[in-house]
């Protein structure tokens, strides 16, 4: 019996165990033979491999794994979206590697490793798996960042990367070595079980500590400082890696860990959420207007997205959750959509630079110049991504807002639904920039972009899904209802 | 089927239009205009074939869309949708034959445009489910600000970005009011339903009603345009190419009419009540201040852009003033003030095109040279200023008549604003074809004696004949 249950939990994990194994298998494959070509394509199977064993998970109720994970569908969709992500940056690395001479294959490895530490975060229910999975994150998400050695900036944002990471993860410890200290345990749920009377100022210090590291993961405002230098100093993969699978991750844990404790009945924490919620939208969009380079303008708008998918934390009554839940995941889904497409408009773009030998390519909005006149799949690309990060019907975007604005309305979280307002009425204009410049007319001679047939296949994939997931979004819905 | 045909197949003549244009030049004027012709002429035909009567609104399709939230792909029709979507298709037609010479840049791309916009725009008049009509409301805008932003002239990002944003945050506002209504629904009733005819059954009350009506009152407001919101409108006005002033004056300031009454007034009929006097006075501070503003331009368009304020007023003094002559007045304004600012578009870019200014300091003289012109032009600025025959002259007569009964003191001071229009118009008139000669001109072409004369045409056959329009009940609420 008992080998049974267990045999269930690990069957949820699989996975995760995939990844790990995968970890494991380049490293001997590494020590067995060195070539670019067989450790991508290698990760890329070991992603593929995880993502196909993940669907039939999709269906399946909660589990625990051990006291350290809980596994349900949840976690599974978000986990998918992770290994996705990963796949794509894979991918678009092929290219930005070849430029170099060495073999890369400790790139490839940090990177598995950062998708397991996603899969550990998603699917953790304990303080202890939440910590380890952050760092592992942390510690593959440092050597990606300053990985670009030639560029100017790659030291520098490694280095802000390092210090402000390991900063925000010793606060964190810090607060859950307070929460620890009220509630005599590790696990998520552990609050529930006291009374109000137990929960003193101390856990609440502690829940404030905590909720810094994460937001300076998620970099909300006031913790978003390093998010436009990092962006803009990581290589563009990277960059994408970080927007997708570190925020999705560090997004779900936040939900899984604050719904688990019955949060809501916490005024403080409440009030707090919102005022990062609100100054995360109003700055982070403001921030972002004038921004000329892309990666730095799409730093800022993640900001102010963070906090606008902060609105699905407050919830009023434990029937609101499982719409909360279908909320952050559509929002979720959609918003990785887009960076994923509008990333991949970058890389290719820089690549027609990298190809000139400018070792650093600092892409400008101004660059991407007529672009729909001369290349019109990839221009299309980018007014998708752009019109669903500001959320235009026809796109998911749209249908994740939708569901943001529902959920806050339900909740009447009035200021909340002001605040999102305005936000999204500043991003216009930034937006609209970016969509505009594409159809300036060239001055200079029609260049043309150059890319693989592998690259192609990408671009129309996300164009076809960014549009037919906008105009039947219950295809998503079917998988988080 | 017959609207899902229409509005699919305009989208799908979009397509070919910018295809066959790589393939053989000015191929897609052509396809637009066939496409135009050829999907007025069906969609009158199946309705005057059609047995049902529009008196109500009809509920032509329904299906399932996005099952988990229950919202349905619904189209329906009552005269009033008819109304405009006839309007919407002449006034497409005229935007084509004005863009003929006009637009020689990217043409396949400008004319998949326009066919797309006209196609959101006719789903905007004929859906039935709010999400549906969310979603129509926010698509029509995208290809309407590529036009100004592509096509437009000296200051066009600046005048697209403003009109995206002005639209769009106000149509937040009533995409939460429709969420909040839907989520009411659902607390009344137990399921969550976004189907207008389900919304009518629903008794709001009035604490919420009033906020909800709001919402939808603001997004509206900016649409229509009326003062405070205005501001957007002279802008994308005078930046835009004309055929897109065409539909901006035409056509898309009627969706934000057409939204005050079937979703407005209708829907929250008691808080709309309440809110009149407020309604009242916006629109009568619209009509004297677009007024007032247009005699102060030098622009031609924008001269135009704030007489289409002006004129708008009237439409939203009548509608809120709860009478059925007013409202069959704000309905021929509608309809008059499409066809006479469109005309008045027409002609301000047929001018444009000769002089390659709009400043009417530019202008003078121009009946020496250009007659035809003149005479259309003296014609149009009489429309707009209320000439009795014409159709804007019942429809601003019929508004002010109706309303008289619920506002007298507003009544009278709008009243002014037809002295104002009469200033204005005679302004544009004398300082554009009288006085000193400037440079002369060519006179109308044939395609553009077509654009004109079928204009003024209708505008006469209103204005002599109104019962045309009038003897549709045009889904009058009853009060």
């Amino acid at each position: 019996m008992n080998d049974l249950l267990e045999f269930k939990a690990l069957l949820a994990i699989t996975p995760q165990l995939i990844i790990a194994l995968g970890i494991t298998l380049s490293l001997l494959l590494i020590a067995w033979h060195r070539t670019q070509q067989m450790i991508a394509f290698f990760t890329k199977m070991v992603l593929i491999f995880a993502i196909l064993l993940s669907f039939p998970l999709l269906t399946i109720e909660q589990t625990a794994v051990t006291l350290l994970l809980k596994v349900d569908s949840y976690s599974v969709f978000s986990y998918i979206l992770v290994c996705l992500s990963a796949l794509v940056v894979t991918q678009l690395s092929s290219k930005f590697l070849q430029t170099q001479i060495e073999v890369h294959d400790e790139y490839y490895v940090l990177l598995l490793l950062v998708v397991l530490g996603a899969g550990v975060l998603v699917t953790s229910d304990h303080y202890a798996s939440l910590f380890l999975g952050f760092e592992l994150l942390s510690i593959g998400f440092v050597g990606l960042v300053g990985y670009a050695r030639e560029c100017k900036y790659s030291v520098e944002t490694g280095f802000k990367y390092l210090i402000l990471s390991a900063t925000a993860s010793s606060i964190m410890l810090l607060g859950i070595a307070f929460i620890y200290g009220q509630t005599g345990q590790l696990s998520f749920a552990s609050v529930t079980e006291l009374s109000h009377l137990q929960i003193s100022s101390f856990y609440a210090v502690g829940m404030l500590l905590f909720l810094v590291g994460i937001a300076f993961k998620l970099s909300l405002v006031p913790f978003h400082f390093w998010t436009p230098d990092v962006y803009q100093g990581a290589p563009t993969p990277i960059t994408l890696l970080m927007a997708t699978v570190s925020k999705l991750a560090m997004f779900i844990v936040l939900m899984k860990c604050l719904f688990s404790q019955g949060y809501f009945v916490s005024e403080n924490l409440i009030q707090l959420i919102s005022v990062f919620a609100v100054l995360s939208m109003l700055i982070g969009n403001a921030l972002a207007l004038k921004q000329s380079n892309l990666k730095r303008l799409l730093a800022y708008s993640s900001v102010a997205h963070m906090g606008y998918l902060l609105i699905v934390l407050l919830i009023s009554s434990q029937e609101s959750m499982a719409f909360a839940w279908q909320s952050a995941q559509f929002y979720l889904a959609a918003y990785i959509l887009a960076s994923l497409s509008i990333f991949t408009v970058i890389v290719i773009c820089e690549q027609q630079y990298r190809e000139q030998n400018e070792i650093d390519v600092q892409l400008n909005i101004e660059d991407l110049q007529g672009l729909f006149w001369h290349n019109r799949a990839l221009a299309l690309l980018t007014i998708i991504a752009v019109l669903s990060f500001a959320g235009i019907p026809l796109t998911m975007g749209f249908i994740g807002k939708f569901y943001l604005l529902s959920h806050a309305t339900m909740g009447e979280l009035w200021w909340l639904v002001a605040a999102l307002i305005v936000g999204s009425g500043i991003a216009l204009s930034y937006y609209l920039r970016i969509i505009f410049v594409l159809f300036n007319r060239n001055k200079n001679e029609q260049s043309r972009l150059t890319y693989t047939a592998t690259e192609h296949i990408l671009v129309s994939i996300f164009i076809l899904s960014g549009i037919l997931l906008g105009v039947f979004p219950d295809f998503i819905g079917q998988f988080i209802a | 089927m017959m609207l899902t045909i229409i509005i699919f197949g305009l989208l799908i003549c979009a397509g070919i239009a910018w295809y066959m244009e790589s393939i053989k030049t000015h191929s897609a004027r052509w396809i637009a205009l066939v496409s135009f012709v050829v999907f007025a002429l069906f969609f009158i035909f199946s309705i005057t074939a059609s047995p049902q009567h529009f008196n109500e609104l009809q509920s032509l399709v329904r299906i399932a869309w996005i099952p988990s939230f229950n919202i349905e792909y619904a189209l329906g029709l009552d005269h009033l949708s008819i109304t405009l979507i006839i309007l919407t298709f002449f006034l497409a037609i005229i935007c084509v034959l004005v863009s003929w010479q006009e637009i020689q840049d990217k043409q396949g791309f400008y004319y998949f445009n326009l066919l797309a916009s006209i196609a959101g725009i006719i789903g905007v008049f004929c859906a039935i489910d709010l999400f549906l009509f969310f979603f129509f409301w926010e698509v029509m805008l995208l290809p309407m600000t590529a036009i100004i932003a592509i096509w437009g002239h000296e200051n066009r990002h600046f005048a697209a970005v403003k009109f995206f944003i002005f639209t769009q945050v106000s149509s937040l506002l009533m995409l939460i009011a429709i969420i909040a209504t839907a989520y009411f629904y659902s607390k009344q009733t137990g399921a969550l339903s976004f189907y207008y005819q389900d919304w009518l059954e629903i008794d709001i009350p009035l604490h919420l009603a009033s906020y909800l009506m709001l919402g939808f009152f603001i997004a509206f407001a900016v649409k229509l345009p009326s003062v405070p919101v205005h501001s957007w409108l002279p802008d994308a006005h005078t930046q835009a190419p004309t055929a897109g002033s065409v539909l901006l004056a035409g056509v898309l300031l009627k969706t934000g009419a057409y939204g005050l009454i079937r979703f407005v007034i209708i829907l929250f009929p008691q808080a709309s009540l309440n809110f009149a006097p407020i309604a009242g006075v916006l629109a009568v501070v619209s009509i004297l201040y677009g007024a007032k503003m247009a005699f102060a331009q030098t622009d031609l368009k924008r001269l135009i852009a704030y007489s289409s304020i002006s004129h708008m007023g009237f439409v939203m003094l009548a509608l809120f003033a709860f009478n059925a002559i007013a409202y069959q007045g704000a309905i021929v304004t509608m309809v008059a003030h499409g066809l006479s600012s469109a005309a008045l578009c027409s002609l301000a870019g047929m001018v444009y095109n000769r002089i390659h200014s709009r400043n009417l300091n530019d202008m003078g003289g121009f009946w020496q040279s250009a007659p035809r012109m003149g005479g259309f032009a003296l014609a149009f600025a009489g429309a707009a200023f209320g000439l009795p025959g014409l159709a804007n002259f019942i429809g601003e007569f019929m508004s002010l008549v109706g309303a008289y009964q619920h506002f007298p003191v507003l009544v009278i001071l709008a009243a002014l604003g037809l002295i104002g229009s009469a200033i204005y118009g005679m302004v544009l008139f004398q300082s554009s074809f009288q006085g000193a000669r400037t440079q002369s001109i060519a006179d109308l072409s044939i395609r553009e004696l077509m654009i004109t004369g079928s204009l003024l045409l209708s505008l006469l056959i209103i204005g002599l004949y109104p019962n045309l329009l009038l003897q549709f009940a045009m889904g009058a609420p009853s009060l």
